[in-house]
């Protein structure tokens, strides 16, 4: 089976979610990583935004399921722990570019945001008092 | 297993779809085990919150021609809307309104206003981007359902609920039409309304300085059996080429039929018999209206659920594909 075979739902959703919402990018840098499982991905998805986001499993797999429809993550490989799968999920091809494409914009944006900020420090205040 | 996965996986059980179920129960059993703290013996009030709306993604997500049923019913819903609002605007411009009884300026009642609006809605599906028209219908339901508080504020009169609240439920439905439709079909409002024209200014000649009243409880009846009848034929011909898009937008369409077949309907609740009256009371039209909102709004969750169920009773045995990589489950 090709790796890639829903690059229309990609389109869609990399259109729909741009800029990507920040569980979602959240959730392609914790697999940029390593292959990780459903607990792995909610703890480090915690742990990158200092516990600011905390991901339900509900919301965790609904978010996947969108991902790997969409091709930017696929399953890695299975495990069975205690009798129950552990399914590993990791970032594909277009998933990264994804992200790398994300990271970008918003490297700019930052860049924008410190250019202005420094500009606003430098620049005399306009006077606006009674003299 | 103990008794906490148990839990976890009879609330799994409770909300998922079966296919989805069987491939990602025990994988979504062991997520919730691993954050659960040892102590704890039942899930947690947000879990199960989290699961049902878990499971109501899946089971929407599984429906794939719900959208396409969306689009479709808003498309019907529309022509109707339309065609119902050019016969009632008919009504508005050709009864006579005698200096003694109010009225507003040339027009019957307020309402000329929302089914003028409803007409632009029907033209700029024709001739405009999808946001116009979203934000036309937007508008159209938005001044129908203002007739009823603004007559009331000025005094001024109004058609009868029994025609505004169709109305604003078919209103509702036209939401979900995308004008991302081949020439033709968006001509459809409008060129329906255009062939009832004639036909309109038939009815409201036969009905002389009757208003809307005894127009409505000819009309609306006929317009419900047409909706239905239209529905029910383009669901059949797209299931036969396994397209349900048409079986959901049907199931969509059964509120607003419902609502306009109020008054037919109605008269079920009321005495049969000899001196029955020829329009059902205020009360029997009130609870048949309320009746079917509550079964509409019922309609589609439960059937999302049944379909969730049958189309795991109709797989072969085994655990099937994978949902996320669609792999059989030997390569899974």
């Amino acid at each position: 089976m090709p790796e890639f075979p829903y690059a229309f739902v990609a389109d869609i959703l990399c259109r729909v979610e741009a800029p990507l919402r920040e569980p979602t990018f959240l959730i392609l840098t914790a697999l940029a990583g390593r292959p990780m499982h459903g607990y792995g991905l909610i703890a480090e998805v915690a742990r990158l935004s200092d516990g600011r986001i905390s991901l339900r499993p509900g919301t965790l797999y609904g978010a996947l399921d969108r991902l790997v429809d969409g091709g930017l993550v696929a399953v890695d490989h299975e495990d069975v722990v205690d009798g129950r799968l552990r399914r590993y999920y990791r970032l594909t091809e277009p998933g990264g570019d994804l992200l790398a494409a994300e990271v970008e914009r918003m490297r700019r944006n930052v860049q924008a945001a410190t250019a202005q900020l420094r500009a606003a420090k430098v620049a005399p205040r306009p006077n606006r008092g009674f003299a | 297993m103990t008794d906490l996965e148990r839990r976890y996986a009879r609330w799994i059980a409770l909300f998922y779809p079966a296919d989805y179920r069987r491939t990602r129960g025990s994988e979504l059993v062991d997520t919730y085990l691993s954050l659960a703290a040892p102590i704890r013996g039942r899930p947690s009030p947000a879990d199960i919150a989290d699961l049902a709306a878990g499971g109501l993604r899946q089971h929407l997500r599984a429906a794939r021609d719900l959208g396409p049923g969306f689009r479709l019913a808003g498309l019907l819903a529309l022509t109707t809307a339309t065609t119902c609002a050019t016969g009632w605007a008919t009504i508005e411009a050709f009864t006579p309104t005698p200096p003694w009884s109010p009225h507003v300026g040339p027009f019957l009642s307020l309402a000329i206003v929302a089914w003028a609006v409803w007409l632009v809605a029907a033209v700029l599906f024709v001739a405009a981007s999808g946001r116009w028209f979203r934000w036309a219908a937007g508008l159209a339901v938005l001044v129908t359902v203002a007739i009823v508080p603004a007559a009331a504020l000025t005094g001024l009169p109004r058609p009868p609920l029994l025609v505004l609240l169709p109305q604003i439920v078919l209103g509702v439905v036209a939401l979900g039409a995308t004008v991302q439709h081949l020439w033709w079909v968006r001509l459809m409002p409008v060129a329906v309304a255009a062939a009832v024209l004639p036909v309109a200014v038939g009815v409201e000649s036969g009905f002389y300085f009757s208003g809307y009243y005894y127009p409505a409880a000819k009309t609306l009846p006929a317009a419900a059996a047409t909706l239905l009848v239209s529905a029910l034929l383009i669901a059949i011909g797209l299931a036969a080429r396994r397209d349900y898009s048409g079986t959901w937008a049907m199931l969509i369409l059964l509120t607003p039929i419902g609502m306009l077949a109020v008054q037919p309907l109605s008269m079920l609740f009321d005495d049969f018999g000899a001196g029955r009256a020829v329009n059902p009371t205020w009360s029997s039209a009130a609870a048949t209206s309320m009746l079917v909102a509550v079964i509409g709004s019922m309609l589609l969750p439960l059937a999302l659920v049944a379909r969730g169920r049958l189309a795991a009773g109709r797989r072969p045995l085994g655990p099937g594909p994978c949902p996320t990589c669609g792999a059989s489950s030997a390569s899974a």
